[in-house]
């Protein structure tokens, strides 16, 4: 078979494309003009504003600002040197994972080419490299750059470590404790981290990062357990469930957090009462505990009672029919709805500014505008944008392992 | 199985040798709906009891009361000898002496065949990991599926996902197997092959109740046929007695709605 000049054909093909998806009626032919024009106006707005009118010299001479706040000079080396371990660290697990994964002959990376591996990294973390690289750009001094390049060399050299152990087996023994120190390492880089400059007074984006994650850490098995107590048999247990779900989800977050700044006093004596960031990742931790709790309700509602007998009618213990048959399949049921959660908390975290009066991303960006350089002179719309743009990008990031976690346990499957 | 040619009992309660299953004066109630009415059942050990009859007589909801996944209101049900009752510790025994096959399989989705078969095994024997495989691994043999112990139940076919579940519940060792019409949900292909491995099983002498609409087993494995209606039992007796020579006529007329 004989193929026409490729240029006639791709010309055709174009055409022909255009005329069934944007022109197949007058209507749509209406809508693809109506709104083609207004994406195009919109598009050429945003870009005259980021790359010609902007003023981003506001953020870029703030950025450590925005990013650490006002951690000490002489500690931001321990700021550089944790994210490098933790590069390394998530490196290891991500390795770990795909190493066991080759050796279990599941590996979806194992049939695809170099240059598929590539897209497929370059869709997952592309977007978040870029906007490394976007705040390097902005920048002026070398020491983020060397921070940077460390942290990335640091998550590669784990990764091929991680790929290498686990495509072996190991002892009982030594999996065990390669496990406690893989967990260790979190809570040593954040002793390291609280000894030079305590945790009362973390501000930027580190702030938003660290309750962030502190919160999701901590609501998941809260949540899990809230959801089985209000499936519980014994009243009390069901009866006191119900009534904190039902209280949390009736307030505004907001108001639970200015609530967190005061009320603690009543029940704690001052001396004791705990600083402002533990008391925001407490207030996110209850408030997103009550709200996953109703999620993984309806996860234990989506599996078929069959599982249930069947674990039964096998002799296993209630806690096990729960613990390793029902919630198992619950939890990856509604994997989609958990990390919308937690992305919202992930959003959240810049209430606790205005709440709590923390000087984190979204406070900093006000306060910078009020700077003797930049004041009265209408930057706020770039310090918002900035905030916009950082919190978009950490939460499309989440969204996008999200599913592919679903796809990697099939979720869809059944 | 037990020759055909011993005593035929017209009373369900009479057996051969001693009974691993007693129920006696059972009733069901759902709500105000009364599922069962004045069960009275024995089976001896090594007998192979199918039930039989129109859907919604109780079929399913007697065996179901067997191992407490539904409880019974009235009357005393003892399998090998311990009573069900509210005590958990009971209930627990009974539930590790009896397997069941479900007519959907149940099979644990997010676990591979092997791990389903050895999950009772380990969690509740406590049988160390490599036992409990070379155990699993005998009974996949024995079902004829070995080949399949690595993959998850959804990519194995229905007959393959139903030999599957005998083979776990045969993993606990159990003194009596239920079935609940396993092979209702089946390709109609496949349903011989499930058959098949119930029939070794019983030439083994393992001791079953199983409710099913296919006459064929019936007629073939069962020492005993149970015909059920409106909650409660009709008619018992062997299957050529039962089939050739039904005495009540509810079981004439079922029987000549179905063959």
């Amino acid at each position: 078979m004989t193929i026409d000049t490729p240029t006639l054909t791709r010309g055709f093909v174009a055409r022909n494309w255009a005329r069934k998806h944007l022109f197949r009626t007058p209507l749509d032919a209406l809508l693809t003009v109506v709104f083609g024009g207004l994406s195009l106006y919109l598009i050429y707005r945003a870009f005259l504003f980021v790359f010609v009118n902007a003023r981003w010299e506001i953020i870029s001479s703030n950025l450590k600002l925005l990013m650490i706040g006002r951690w000490p000079n002489d500690h931001v080396l321990r700021v550089a040197l944790a994210i490098a371990v933790l590069a390394l660290w998530g490196g290891l697990i991500g390795g770990l994972i795909a190493g066991r994964q080759r050796a279990a002959g599941l590996s979806v990376a194992a049939g695809m080419s170099i240059s598929q591996r590539v897209s497929d990294l370059v869709r997952r973390f592309g977007l978040m490299i870029a906007t490394i690289v976007l705040l390097l750009l902005l920048t002026d001094t070398a020491g983020p750059w060397l921070m940077a390049i460390g942290a990335g060399a640091a998550g590669f050299a784990g990764y091929w470590m991680g790929r290498a152990v686990g495509a072996r087996t190991l002892g009982k023994w030594m999996t065990r404790l390669g496990m406690l120190v893989l967990a260790a390492v979190p809570i040593v880089v954040y002793w390291y981290m609280v000894s030079a400059h305590p945790l009362g007074e973390w501000e930027g984006f580190l702030f938003n990062m660290t309750a962030a994650t502190a919160g999701i850490i901590l609501c998941f098995p809260l949540g899990v357990l809230l959801a089985l107590g209000r499936r519980s048999k014994l009243p009390l247990l069901k009866w006191m469930s119900i009534a904190y779900i039902e209280f949390v989800r009736g307030s505004p977050l907001f108001v639970l957090l200015l609530l967190a700044n005061v009320s603690l006093e009543f029940f704690v004596p001052a001396s004791l009462a705990p600083s402002k960031p533990i008391r925001a990742v407490v207030t996110f931790t209850l408030f997103t505990a009550a709200y996953l709790a109703e999620i993984v309700r309806g996860g234990l509602q989506s599996v078929p009672r069959g599982q249930e007998e069947a674990a039964k009618s096998l002799g296993l213990s209630p806690t096990k029919q729960m613990f390793l048959i029902v919630l198992p399949q619950a939890l990856r049921n509604v994997i989609p709805a958990q990390i919308g959660q937690f992305i919202s908390l992930f959003k959240d975290t810049t209430l606790a500014g205005a709440a709590l009066g923390i000087l984190d991303l979204l406070a900093g960006a006000e306060a910078i505008t009020s700077q003797p350089d930049f004041v009265g002179q209408g930057l706020i719309i770039e310090s918002l944008v900035f905030v916009a743009f950082l919190f978009w990008v950490g939460s499309f990031t989440m969204s996008r392992e999200s599913q592919r976690l679903e796809k990697r346990l099939g979720v869809g499957v059944r | 199985m037990t020759d055909s040619n011993q005593t035929v009992f017209a009373d369900a309660t009479q057996v051969h040798g001693d009974a691993v299953i007693e129920m006696d004066h059972v009733d069901k109630l759902f709500g105000a709906f009364q599922a069962l009415t004045d069960i009275n059942l024995k089976v001896a050990r090594q007998e192979v009891v199918v039930i039989i009859g129109p859907s919604g007589s109780g079929k399913s909801t007697l065996i179901r009361c067997i191992n407490r996944l539904e409880e019974h209101d009235a009357g005393r049900i003892l399998v090998d000898g311990i009573e069900l009752s509210e005590d958990v510790k009971n209930i627990q025994e009974i539930r590790r002496e009896t397997g069941m096959v479900f007519q959907s399989f149940n099979l644990f989705p997010h676990l591979t065949v092997i791990d389903n078969i050895t999950l009772a095994p380990r969690q509740v024997r406590r049988m160390p990991k490599k036992e409990a495989e070379a155990l699993a691994m005998e009974l996949l043999e024995r079902v004829r599926i070995p080949e399949q112990a690595k993959k998850y139940p959804l990519q194995l076919s229905g007959g393959q996902q139903q030999r599957v579940a005998i083979a776990r519940s045969l993993a606990m060792k159990p003194k009596v197997m239920l079935f609940d019409e396993p092979t209702s949900a089946l390709d109609p292909e496949m349903v011989g092959e499930v058959l098949d491995t119930m029939k070794d099983l019983a030439r083994e002498g393992m001791t079953m109740i199983v409710v099913t609409h296919e006459m064929g087993f019936a007629r073939e494995v069962a020492d005993r046929v149970v015909f059920m209606a409106d909650g409660q039992i009709v008619e018992v007796g062997t299957p050529d007695h039962f089939f050739q020579n039904p005495q009540e006529d509810r079981t004439k007329l079922f029987l000549s709605q179905i063959l």
